[in-house]
């Protein structure tokens, strides 16, 4: 008798324990961010003085409006923007396709496609700046179209790097729909594509979600590229724009981190709106290799 | 391009510029006055510490945190989707914010010296070889929370008739991970470590963003290969002898592909 109850009270005690060291853990991984809003909410004074509390005194929300105004935060959030929605529905589009032909046909090379889609992951991003970057100017030599600088030019290289990974997403989600679907739909008279349509675009939606946050998140995060590719606060995306922010104004944390949490905070509230589909779309296709 | 003598003076001709056919890699290899390979040592170091320690890290908090959050206990939820949260911070951001938090007056020094004795005065962390945990720590910091999403629908695919049955049979806790546990995740590790291995191999944003603005010099043990090569073949147009690097980077990671392709052929197998 008294084993047993010593054997619940260590049960219960290893419960405690646990969940002490769950939260204890929760507590690290937040309180970056929160530092990251409190800062943005002093003055650049207090910043320099050095700053020891832990919590927020007095709002300085003035931080906000002055860095709106400093760094044409707009113009860069905008292009951050057009970017990358236009980059998440062409990649999307692409690894939908050829993610269900991966799942489901088996053609001529379709074993090496699919290697050869995971094998373009593994050249560092830098072997292709240079070759695009050479060209996009040779483009605009010959034909006189301009790539650098340009809305069409960053999509281009952003769905070219984001649609393998999107096609494996895809693909394992439409592996994971039963085959008898599309040909029960086929024996009742759909074609193949209206198979493909009607029957099972529907059911992956949570994968076509997943895969455009996925696309979307990584584009909003991209610096390389952006930096070497544009030049005028025209096109210039937000990574961009807080780099040479950073290098303008070295010591106005202040600033800094208000930019800082207005750029996280929108991606924040993106992924908690479709957190549901994203970790389940992004862990089947990592579970599922 | 590997193999053309490209420059700032004959950048013009694009691929037309002089054909020198493998020059380019001897004095990459050979040549130690070559401007592409000033601190490439230091850098090839670093990353080779930050890829190791890095995906080493994030594997073993993931699968550890992933087990603990594979409990009934209140507000479980939230504590997921809490510890998901840096995971979704733009990496330039990280950058900035953990520079920022690093500093010898900086909330972190604060923390270990005035609240927590840990240490006796405050380092620098962002000069010197501490520079190699600044970059470090926030990068494990970012990625390991997607790991943890993976193992813990990983873990949820594992029936619990098999922990059942073996505790019946009278394994402990830790034999159950080694024997249950971790053999049926194998699959899980071994894709997410390739992923690793090539995210951090190929990182940029963290580094580039914490040490100035691109003409920063993160020193020597800040330095990585994606910062170093954009450094030199961009600050001295030296874009064959770049490209040339680079080329024999991916040899480098196709040769890491493969190792790990060995060792964890059978699991891929399975699948």
């Amino acid at each position: 008798m008294s084993y047993r109850m010593g054997a619940r009270m260590k049960k219960k005690a290893s419960y405690y324990v646990l969940n002490t060291i769950t939260w204890f853990i929760v507590a690290i991984m937040i309180f970056p961010i929160y530092w990251m809003v409190k800062i943005s909410l002093h003055t650049n004074g207090e910043i320099l003085d050095g700053i020891t509390g832990f919590t927020i005194p007095k709002p300085h929300w003035v931080n906000y409006i002055d860095m709106w105004d400093n760094i044409n935060f707009s113009d860069f959030f905008l292009n951050s923007l057009i970017i990358c929605t236009l980059t998440m529905i062409l990649a999307c589009a692409f690894a939908v396709m050829a993610g269900y032909a991966l799942a489901r046909f088996k053609f001529p090379g379709s074993g090496t496609f699919g290697m050869g889609v995971i094998a373009t992951q593994m050249i560092p991003g830098i072997m292709f700046l240079l070759p695009i970057y050479l060209m996009f100017l040779s483009i605009k030599d010959t034909i006189g179209l301009p790539m650098i600088d340009t809305y069409w030019g960053m999509v281009l290289v952003y769905t070219a790097f984001y649609t393998p990974m999107s096609i494996w997403i895809m693909r394992s989600f439409f592996v994971a729909i039963p085959r008898d679907l599309e040909e029960s739909a086929m024996i009742d008279g759909c074609t193949k594509f209206q198979a493909f349509v009607r029957v099972i675009l529907p059911l992956s939606v949570p994968g076509i979600i997943a895969t455009c946050v996925y696309i979307f998140l990584t584009a909003w995060d991209e610096l390389l590229f952006a930096w070497v590719l544009t030049t005028t606060p025209d096109v210039q995306t937000i990574p961009v724009g807080i780099r040479l922010f950073v290098g303008q104004y070295n010591n106005r944390y202040d600033l800094l981190m208000s930019a800082a949490t207005v750029v996280t905070i929108p991606i924040i509230v993106t992924f908690f709106l479709s957190q549901k589909y994203f970790i389940r779309g992004m862990t089947a296709g990592a579970v599922k290799g | 391009m590997s193999l053309l003598k490209l420059n700032q003076f004959t950048l013009g001709e694009y691929l037309a510029a002089p054909f020198i056919g493998l020059k380019n890699y001897s004095e990459l290899l050979f040549n130690e006055n070559n401007p592409v390979r000033q601190g490439l040592g230091y850098a090839l170091r670093n990353t080779a510490i930050y890829t190791v320690v890095v995906t080493t890290a994030v594997m073993a908090i993931g699968l550890f945190v992933a087990i603990l959050l594979n409990r009934d206990f209140p507000g479980r939820g939230f504590a997921r989707a809490a510890m998901l949260l840096p995971w979704v911070v733009p990496s330039y951001v990280v950058g900035i914010l953990w520079g920022f938090m690093w500093q010898k007056e900086g909330i972190i020094n604060h923390i270990l010296v005035d609240v927590l004795h840990l240490l006796d005065e405050k380092p620098y962390w962002l000069i010197g070889p501490n520079t190699i945990w600044a970059i470090i720590i926030p990068t494990v910091w970012r990625s390991w929370p997607f790991i943890m999403i993976v193992f813990l629908s990983g873990l949820q695919t594992i029936p619990d008739d098999l922990y059942e049955a073996s505790t019946i049979d009278g394994a402990g806790k830790v034999r159950q991970f080694w024997n249950i546990t971790l053999p049926l995740l194998k699959p899980i590790i071994a894709v997410q470590i390739l992923f690793q291995l090539i995210a951090n191999v190929y990182s940029y944003n963290i580094v580039a963003m914490m040490f100035g603005n691109g003409a920063g010099y993160p020193g020597q043990w800040g330095d990585l290969l994606m910062t170093a090569l954009q450094r030199q073949t961009f600050g001295y147009w030296s874009f064959g002898a770049g490209a040339a690097a680079s080329f024999l980077l991916m040899i480098g990671m196709l040769i890491i592909v493969g190792i790990w392709y060995r060792i964890f052929r059978s699991e891929l197998r399975a699948e």
